[in-house]
């Protein structure tokens, strides 16, 4: 397993080197799908020379990174050439890879240590249902070789946007999460979140894989967590106040997420819908576009999966990917490698071929109804809209059948895989 | 004054003589022609009023609704433009004034002025009720303040189209209107079957050891092709070919009319010219006083080449490039053909639909990349501001200087569209301005009168180019589809809050009743619902029960059976 493990590795960096040298590479930067406005290397570089000028970048439409962004990448880009800023990206990747593999390798462990304190309750029947030992090794091994090869991760590496480094800090958020490390959670969930703020969801599966055995102090740690999480957050955004000496940058970053001014296509729903949205509807509608992607379904979902945080975090992680307003492949990629974790729910998961076959689809027509639309112009913007409407409920259906899976595998694993009343064939429905 | 402006231009003069010592004003009315290259003719019309006066309450010749609104707005300079057509400055040279295609309008307020902005929109949209032009759409979307000069402000729309209702109000600004003098020979229906033809308003201060003066000068510029105007196929042209009409009277008011004609081109293509000047300047340009009844044509051969001539020294190109609608490049070109290097201000405004990158800016000369004398940038923001570059350069002597600069291409909400949208944004030109010396092509305007400016003869003259507008077509959505697109984005959203409404408030339970899609399930509970009420009410007994849907609670679990009912394990047992 090793040596499979380590040749996935090699494949993963010698695809990524290579992308990152060859012609393609500028390419696979230009395109929508995987640059956004909040997230584009050009962008980034705009904004180093405006700050290196002694302009304000944020007085600009251009730059939408955090002020702290902003003097990590204005000294990354001045002391090291550009190979070796291409040689970060794919550090930071293949450092996700590695955290990931642990958080997965962690996790699973931690279920099996949990089943074999229940299996006692299992009925014999249930055996089936049973997490096998091997899924210890051959999971992270999943989640490893997924985010080395999945194109999407590929390609965002090679366009250097940031939500590598996003990646990175959410991966180390998720390992903190099985870890149960409060403070290394907190300050990399801030970390992630700062420069888009919909994944500071993931506060709700932090509190919770936080929480001491003892209930009692069960409240007090999970207001201990929000405090910290709280006090990083204003520290860190005093921070970037220090560093412009304004606070105009909170507009250009959150206000422009906000807000949705760039109607750029994305892969995302934004775009097209506050295109052709009337006016006075515009604030309702961003209002609850915007509900949808952050807050709505963390509360529901937190109570419903307490058990299992991690399936919380991939379930919120997927959904503000879906949903949030300048989503890119690098996100979709991301919970996308987090799945394998889950891979004792796949039994009971019933769309993974429609799921997969849409993405496929999706991810060939998006560019070629794009050429069409925007180089030889023959088609429209509806066909663009099309394939972005296909992309995100593909999203959905894989998310709810995850979910779904999940409460199966609940229900299954409490009272019996037969569905039958009195002998008589019965099926499952929520009521 | 009103009563004054109603009174016929007899009456007015008369008044003129009896009043004229109070109001210092002098007007005087001047047309200059000039043949250019290629058979084309270059006629400036140029009406200035000189007041001493700095209050424009009363006046007598300088147009009063004008006076009122640079009195009300504390206007201290200001150009207004309204020009149709692309001037060439490769085969024409340069025209008296310079101005891009559309309505260019540039101001400067007076330094004590609070809230220059408020004044700005004021005085654009009073001149837009004053000249019937689209001037109210300024806003600070398109308009920008000097970086040196916190009292001047610039606009342009090079989508404005210019026509007849904008020469009609003009011509009403003049002291005979289009009755008399060389004002006559403004026919919108000629004026606006030329080449190029550009409407001009500008007043300024002219201030000397400080005893200023003002002085409102109304130009027109128009450019006829001869071949288009002459009905004989050949290069002739006339005063009447042109505007359609000749000269029969004067102007009373003016104390100065004359016609220049330029025959410096006489040289290469000889012309005959029907009428002796009353004297010759500087040799080569003819002057005619006007008195009366007059006409002036000319003869011209067919030359076997047409000869172009002097090239200008300094002349710009401007073009984008790339292809696609979602990344471009700008490209600013500017040609010096002197000998000596030259130094130029480069103003690029570009408005916000365009973002440009900052970190792309690349300057050539001649391929090799050089670094700008000065160079300042303000970036721009989304419906709000422009994106304003303004570079000093040292254009090496004759090379080919390139400013480059990369754009995204915007999508705008569907409203922000024009109308015909698939036409695209006009954007406006960029300005150039250098100092360069004299020579044979170069006609300056900075004095009050064309004959002062063809007479003087200082070294160094200061130049204002505007390169070409261009148009660019951004990506459109399909306008007929909001609502189309407002349901089906709400559909996927629906799509997630369904489901997981669904995970997160019920849980599983088990049913023996079959599964029913959509419409059908309804018709079934509302069948159920009947049954019962049915059953209810006969109290039958026996039938059997309706389906229903159990708990995994209320059930245990059998191995073989599944789950089962208490109910059912005991009737079984029994």
């Amino acid at each position: 397993m090793e040596k499979l493990l380590v040749f996935v590795y090699s494949i993963g960096i010698l695809i990524r080197i290579y992308l990152s040298f060859s012609d393609f590479s500028t390419s696979i930067a230009d395109r929508v799908e995987v640059s956004t406005p909040l997230n584009s290397w050009k962008r980034v570089i705009e904004g180093v020379s405006l700050y290196n000028e002694n302009l304000n970048p944020y007085d600009g439409d251009l730059f939408h990174e955090t002020p702290l962004a902003l003097v990590f990448f204005s000294n990354l880009t001045s002391t090291f050439s550009d190979f070796y800023v291409s040689l970060v990206f794919i550090m930071c990747d293949l450092m996700t890879a590695f955290v990931l593999y642990y958080t997965s390798k962690i996790y699973t462990e931690n279920l099996l240590e949990k089943q074999t304190k229940r299996k006692h309750v299992y009925y014999k029947e249930f055996n089936k249902l049973l997490i096998p030992d091997d899924f210890s090794v051959i999971n992270p091994f999943y989640v490893c070789s997924v985010y080395m090869l999945n194109p999407y991760t590929v390609f965002s590496c090679i366009a250097r946007t940031t939500t590598v480094f996003n990646n990175l800090f959410l991966a180390i958020c998720l390992y903190s999460m099985v870890k149960r490390h409060r403070l290394l959670g907190c300050l990399s969930l801030v970390l992630a979140s700062l420069p888009t703020f919909y994944t500071f969801g993931l506060i709700a599966p932090l509190m919770l894989s936080c929480v001491p055995t003892d209930s009692k102090k069960k409240t007090g740690s999970f207001i201990f967590t929000f405090l910290i999480c709280g006090a990083i957050s204003c520290m860190l955004l005093y921070l970037c106040y220090t560093i412009m000496n304004d606070w105009a940058f909170l507009d250009s970053v959150y206000g422009f997420i906000l807000n949705v001014r760039d109607l750029k296509p994305n892969i995302g729903l934004f775009w097209y819908f506050f295109t052709e949205m009337f006016e006075h509807f515009r604030a309702l509608f961003v209002c609850a576009f915007q509900l949808n992607a952050s807050v709505l379904y963390v509360i529901p979902l937190s109570i419903r999966l307490r058990r299992d945080p991690l399936l919380l975090a991939t379930s919120l992680l997927t959904l503000t990917a879906v949903f949030k307003s300048y989503p890119s492949i690098g996100d979709v990629g991301f919970y996308l490698s987090l799945l394998p974790i889950h891979r004792h729910l796949f039994y009971f998961m019933q769309q993974a071929f429609i799921v997969s076959c849409f993405f496929v689809g999706c991810t060939v027509f998006a560019p070629t109804v794009w050429h069409l639309w925007i180089y030889s112009r023959s088609a429209n913007a509806n066909f663009y809209f099309g394939v972005t409407l296909a992309f995100a409920t593909t999203q959905i259906f894989l998310i709810t059948d995850l979910l779904f899976a999940y409460i199966k595998r609940e229900f299954a694993l409490k009272h019996g895989m037969k569905r039958m009343i009195n002998g008589k064939e019965a099926r499952l429905m929520l009521d | 004054m009103v009563l004054v402006y109603k009174m016929s231009t007899k009456s007015l003069w008369l008044l003129f003589i009896f009043i004229g010592s109070s109001y210092s004003e002098t007007y005087s009315e001047e047309l200059f022609i000039k043949p250019l290259a290629t058979g084309y003719v270059y006629s400036f019309f140029q009406f200035t009023v000189i007041r001493e006066d700095d209050s424009f309450k009363h006046s007598t010749l300088f147009p009063h609704s004008l006076g009122d609104i640079i009195d009300r707005f504390h206007v201290a300079e200001l150009n207004v433009d309204l020009t149709s057509g692309l001037w060439k400055h490769k085969s024409w040279g340069y025209p008296a004034v310079d101005a891009p295609s559309g309505a260019e309008i540039s101001a400067r307020f007076h330094n004590d002025t609070q809230d220059i902005d408020k004044h700005w929109y004021g005085l654009t949209n009073a001149l837009s009720g004053l000249l019937c032009t689209s001037l109210n759409f300024i806003n600070s979307a398109n308009s920008y303040e000097s970086s040196a000069d916190r009292v001047y402000r610039y606009s342009n729309l090079p989508r404005e189209n210019v026509c007849t209702e904008n020469l009609t109000p003009w011509k009403k600004l003049l002291p005979c209107d289009s009755t008399r003098g060389l004002s006559s020979l403004l026919n919108s229906g000629r004026v606006h079957n030329a080449n190029y033809h550009s409407l001009g308003i500008h007043f300024r201060p002219l201030c000397n050891a400080g005893k200023c003066k003002y002085e409102l000068r109304q130009t027109v510029s128009l450019v006829y092709d001869s071949i288009f105007i002459s009905f004989n196929n050949n290069y002739d042209w006339s005063l009447r070919k042109m505007f359609g009409t000749g000269l029969f009277k004067t102007c009373p008011l003016a104390d100065y009319s004359k016609i220049y004609l330029d025959t410096s081109s006489n040289s290469s293509v000889p012309y005959l010219i029907s009428q002796e000047p009353d004297y010759v300047l500087k040799n080569n340009i003819a002057v005619y006083n006007l008195n009366g009844i007059f006409h002036l044509s000319a003869i011209v051969p067919r030359p076997k080449i047409v000869v172009s001539e002097l090239r200008p020294l300094l002349y710009t190109d401007r073009f984008i490039t790339g292809f696609g609608q979602e990344y471009g490049g700008l490209v600013t070109r500017i040609y010096n053909d002197h000998k000596s290097a030259i130094i130029a201000t480069v103003i690029e405004n570009i408005p916000w639909f365009l973002p440009i990158y900052y970190h792309t800016l690349k300057v050539t000369s001649n391929g090799i990349r050089v670094i700008p004398k000065a160079l300042i940038y303000k970036p721009g923001k989304g419906r709000v501001r422009i994106y304003y570059l303004e570079i000093v350069l040292e254009l090496a002597p004759r090379s080919v200087t390139e400013i480059s600069v990369q754009f995204d291409y915007v999508f705008l909400k569907w409203q922000e569209y024009p109308p015909d949208a698939n036409h695209g944004f006009y954007i406006g030109s960029a300005i150039v301005k250098a100092t360069i010396p004299r020579n044979a092509t170069s006609l300056t305007f900075d004095k009050s009168l064309i004959i002062d400016n063809l007479n003087s003869t200082g070294d160094d003259y200061l130049i204002c180019l505007k390169t070409e507008n261009f148009i660019i077509t951004l990506p459109t959505p399909d306008f007929s589809m909001p609502y189309n697109v407002i349901c089906l984005a709400c559909t996927v959203v629906a799509l997630a809050f369904g489901p997981i409404h669904n995970i997160t408030t019920k849980r599983l339970k088990l049913t023996t009743a079959k599964y029913v899609p959509g419409l059908a399930s309804v018709a079934q509970k509302l069948y159920v619902l009947m049954e019962t009420i049915f059953m209810l009410k006969t109290k039958k007994t026996g039938k059997p029960t309706p389906v229903k849907v159990f708990t995994p609670e209320e059930l245990s679990y059998h191995p073989t059976l599944g789950h089962v009912s208490e109910e059912f394990m005991k009737n079984k047992g029994n």
